[in-house]
């Protein structure tokens, strides 16, 4: 296929947390908020002046300082993140957004404001509470704690405008980015798609990490031309795979499976486009916190949502979007440490597989995984056992 | 008219009737008569008698060495031993050897005042399991970790060692309140296993509970009996034999769990994977706490037993921000009506004060204790009384109203003995100390050996340190919300969780609280709640000055981090950094790789 003539200015931005565009929005006097988890609405750090910025350590290599205040045996994004805020690569925050959903997440966040990693008149780091199941007194606690601990903190400090109309519009742009992400989605579904697991891994990325109104041009313009894209005439990969599992902001890593054969069609995972790339439909009769809140705890697919009906939940997406999206297998992969992933992965890929009848792929893996040898030699061996499934299931065997 | 005096457990309970089926038992009986049989067959007697036989030549050994060294004491020395005590602790400990080679002689006295508790003991739980003896039993024949329970005078033993005086009354009298609740709770268990006693009236009486969750929600329904499900066949019995959970965290290891998970839920989840749980109750109460690992195991008991009716208690984590109580309210209401529900029974808030009450009293005569242990004179030390204030908080929670007069009784012993101005371990004391981090006490009985072999009194641990504000007895919405104010503050979750100051800032107002600038830090290589503190931790140490002891263990899987090698950062730290000789050298050094 002919590349895509934005893919090279995009892998661009997602070299560094501070790239040209988060900087660019900056200069226009708006205000950087970073963020790393789902369980907090995106949408609302986009409001009035404010743009979220998803923390990512992009080309991460040693976490020596880190490991020493977080010890070697924790999740190694945690730890990248410190690492990356003790060596000054998140001064240009002017707030964080951190959640208490998972403890090392938590501590990352809790690092950055005892080692004091942003210098910037202002900044400050907020803590939040999540819920871990969806009933009306849930909802209510996890509207209060967005309301807050994280809007009124903007108005106090920054006097950004957070009221219900502010809201409004930051979904509507927030949608457009949907829409558009959404539909190239959708591509992935074709027999031979125009796009390749690593191409939208890179694209989605990008709207996490840049301010919305900045990339919106660029993202319109591609979506424009792989309207237009030709596939090759002969597909060259052996075997469709979605992904599931944890944190992976990495499209190396996406990168490294496509090598190995196998086409990524889906990607339902921390920073993938299932959940977060949904559009947020408002009703005019109640308030938009509210909705957006609700609408977050619904799709969100975090193992640490308890109650039975999304741990059904979680499966059933997983089934769903490998049978939609035309998969062979699925890979459910988990960041090394982490507790409720390495849990989910252990029991689910056994149920997959059994249940469901999935091919299963099973795999732990460090933060930065672009070279590892062990896990493209486990990848190959999927890839075949897939392609022999599929002989097997041609000869009627 | 004078109240009813309440009677716990309910006597009801040992009444209803068992549902025994005799064929399943007999063909269990069967397998494990051929299991026992194989086992005999493959013995190598002949090494067996060699072994046999070199146990009694150590034994005649070191009955000569104790003669030798007795008859070469002085005449002063010889009496103090006999009144007071041997010192040399390290005796008792034979290499390859599942018990101590003898009892510990603590002078006449002690040692008989000691005897009387051990006979009381066996009476209490004999007494106990007598009323429903076969199932009881049977367990044996299904469960692996049952057997190790039969060695839980050896654990006694154990977590008493080098203790005199009114610590040694003190606490034997706390740990056999919270045998009497092991026992007795085992015995439920065995009468509501569908496997094995399988009283389907009982059952339908039985509320379990996920790990460590707390017990006060239950004093609301008196005619219901709440059990920690996991807490006799995984937790606890790990404390007793540390051997007893490995088998389940390799089974879970071996599906795919991943090793640096807590041994904690792994164990659990192993425990299911191999069956090793009773199937009872009429429903269970999960929990998201303490931590991420345990909020996980929930999938695992769901998938164990689908048909077993679930209800999620998750209290929010951030809990000292006071916006999330009404949440936290909420559940426990919406738990209650849960198990009205599931139950039929009636939420009793009469019932529910009543227990407060008592429990708010327990926590009085708590705060008496620290108050005690903060001064000079410290009285109440060691295993015994850490392991009891868990219990006490966690499990029992003023639901047993025979618990508040152990409390008089030990309190007024520790009052006296303040005023004697005893010392806990009889001329042993050089460092006040404080624990820090999940503990690992029990594993290693750490706090009695430390004070033994090097004078190291531990005088609170962070897991005692939990809520002391009195429950509401009166308005009935702010109970719940205390009561989830409490149950957000369970042992550990208190500290490990809802921000970085619960755990580092806490330890520094506790050390100086209770003048302790020793701290033996307990390191579970697997929490990452407490590794992702480690550096913060020992930048701000330092800066204090503080003696800190950084000790390794993996809780219930000795073979990450072996009792001995825990012992061996203690050694190294007090020969290296402080450069002191041991109070008794003989512990300095001894096997116990098996010893229970």
């Amino acid at each position: 296929m002919k590349d895509l003539k934005h893919l090279i200015y995009f892998e661009s931005l997602l070299e560094n947390a501070d790239n040209d565009l988060v900087k660019q929005a900056q200069a226009d006097g708006k205000l950087a908020i970073g963020y790393t988890c789902f369980h907090i609405p995106e949408v609302i750090l986009n409001c009035d002046k404010c743009f979220s910025v998803r923390l990512r350590a992009p080309n991460t290599g040693s976490i020596d300082i880190a490991t020493y205040y977080m010890s070697n045996y924790t999740c190694e994004f945690a730890r990248a993140l410190v690492e990356r805020g003790i060596e000054g690569g998140y001064q240009f925050l002017d707030a964080m957004i951190g959640v208490d959903a998972c403890s090392m997440m938590n501590r990352a966040m809790e690092h950055f404001e005892i080692l004091g990693v942003s210098e910037k008149p202002g900044f400050f780091v907020t803590h939040t509470d999540m819920p871990y199941k969806i009933t009306d007194y849930t909802l209510k606690s996890y509207v209060k704690q967005m309301r807050l601990r994280v809007l009124d903190r903007l108005t106090e400090v920054y006097g950004v405008d957070t009221s219900d109309a502010a809201i409004r519009k930051a979904v509507e742009e927030h949608n457009e980015v949907c829409r558009i992400i959404s539909e190239i989605s959708e591509m992935r579904k074709a027999d031979n798609p125009v796009i390749t697991g690593y191409e939208f891994h890179v694209l989605n990325l990008v709207t996490y990490t840049c301010p919305k109104y900045l990339i919106l041009p660029k993202l319109r313009e591609t979506l424009a031309e792989l309207k237009k894209r030709k596939p090759d005439a002969v597909s060259p990969f052996r075997a469709r795979v979605a992904i599931v599992g944890s944190e992976m902001d990495d499209p190396n890593l996406t990168k490294l499976i496509e090598n190995c054969g196998a086409l990524v069609v889906s990607d339902r995972y921390c920073f993938g486009s299932t959940p977060g790339r949904e559009v947020i439909e408002l009703r005019d009769d109640e308030d938009a916190l509210t909705q957006i809140c609700l609408h977050c705890m619904e799709v969100s697919e975090c193992a640490r949502y308890i109650a039975d009906e999304k741990v059904l939940q979680r499966r059933e997406t997983a089934d769903r979007l490998a049978k939609e999206f035309k998969a062979e297998g699925i890979i459910y992969e988990q960041m090394k440490y982490c507790d409720y992933w390495g849990f989910e992965r252990a029991l689910v890929s056994h149920i997959m597989h059994d249940e469901y009848g999935w091919p299963v792929l099973s795999i732990d893996r460090l933060y930065n995984n672009g070279n590892s040898g062990q896990l493209r030699t486990r990848v190959q061996a999927f890839v075949e056992s897939l392609e022999i499934k599929r002989i097997h299931s041609e000869e009627g065997k | 008219m004078a109240k009813k005096k309440v009677q716990y457990p309910n006597p009801d309970f040992w009444k209803y009737k068992d549902n025994m089926q005799l064929k399943p038992q007999m063909d269990n009986l069967k397998e494990v008569g051929g299991i026992f049989w194989e086992m005999l067959k493959e013995t190598d007697w002949k090494k067996f008698g060699q072994d046999r036989i070199e146990d009694f030549k150590s034994d005649g050994a070191r009955i000569k060495e104790e003669f030798a060294a007795f008859m070469g004491a002085s005449n002063a020395e010889k009496i103090d031993l006999i009144l007071h005590g041997e010192k040399h602790l390290g005796r008792l400990y034979r290499k390859g050897a599942m018990a101590t080679v003898r009892r510990e002689w603590r002078g006449i006295e002690d040692t008989a005042y000691d005897f009387w508790r051990w006979a009381k003991m066996w009476g209490m739980l004999l007494m106990t399991f007598s009323h429903d003896l076969i199932p009881a039993l049977n367990m044996l024949f299904y469960y692996r970790w049952m057997v190790s329970y039969f060695c839980c005078h050896t654990f006694l033993d154990k977590n008493i060692m080098g203790l005199r005086g009114s610590n040694l009354r003190m606490s034997h009298l706390l740990i056999y309140d919270v045998f009497r609740y092991v026992a007795e709770n085992l015995v439920f268990l065995a009468k509501c296993d569908e496997k094995n006693g399988n009283s389907r009236a009982l059952n339908r009486k039985v509320v379990l509970f996920d790990e460590m969750t707390m017990g006060q929600i239950m004093a609301g329904f008196p005619d219901l009996l709440g059990i920690p499900y996991q807490l006799l066949p995984v937790f606890l019995v790990s404390e007793i034999d540390q051997l007893t959970c490995v088998p389940y965290i390799d089974a879970v290891e071996s599906y795919g769990l991943p090793a640096d998970t807590c041994p904690v839920p792994s164990s659990e989840c192993g425990a299911l994977v191999i069956d090793a749980l009773p199937h009872m109750g009429s429903c269970f109460i999960s929990s998201s706490m303490p931590c991420d690992g345990s909020t996980m195991a929930s999938s695992y008991m769901s998938r164990r037993f689908p048909d077993l009716p679930v209800f999620h208690l998750c209290f929010p984590v951030r809990y000292l921000d006071e916006e999330t109580v009404d949440m936290g309210a909420e559940d426990i209401k919406a738990c209650i009506k849960f198990i009205e529900e599931q139950t039929g029974a009636k939420w009793s808030w009469d019932a529910y004060f009543e227990a407060m009450k008592r429990f708010n009293k327990e926590t009085d005569y708590e705060l008496q204790k620290w108050e005690v242990n903060k001064s000079a004179y410290p009285q109440l030390l060691g295993p015994c009384y850490e392991l009891f204030r868990k219990w006490n908080y966690e499990m029992d929670g003023g639901n047993d109203p025979r618990i508040l007069g152990t409390c008089e009784k030990v309190n007024k012993i520790l009052l006296k003995a303040y005023e004697n101005k005893e010392e806990p371990y009889p001329g042993k004391m050089k460092y006040r100390a404080i624990v820090w981090s999940c503990p690992a006490h029990y594993y290693a009985n750490f706090s009695n050996w430390a004070a033994n072999c090097w004078g190291i009194n531990v005088l609170v641990e962070m897991e005692s340190l939990n809520f002391t504000k009195h429950l509401e007895t009166e308005d009935k919405e702010e109970a719940l919300r205390d009561l989830a104010r409490l149950y957000e503050r369970m042992v550990m979750r208190r500290h490990t969780n809802g921000g970085y100051q619960n755990v580092v800032d806490e330890l520094w107002l506790q050390c100086e609280q209770w003048n302790a600038p020793f701290i033996i830090m307990y390191q579970n290589v697997a929490c990452k709640n407490m590794a992702t503190v480690q550096g913060i931790l020992d930048d701000q140490g330092r800066q204090r000055g503080y003696d800190m002891v950084w000790v390794e263990h993996d809780l219930m899987d000795p073979r990450t981090v072996s009792r001995r090698t825990m012992r061996d950062k203690v050694n190294s730290y007090m020969r290296t950094v402080k450069r002191a000789e041991p109070i008794d050298a003989s512990l300095v050094e001894f096997e116990d790789e098996v010893c229970m």
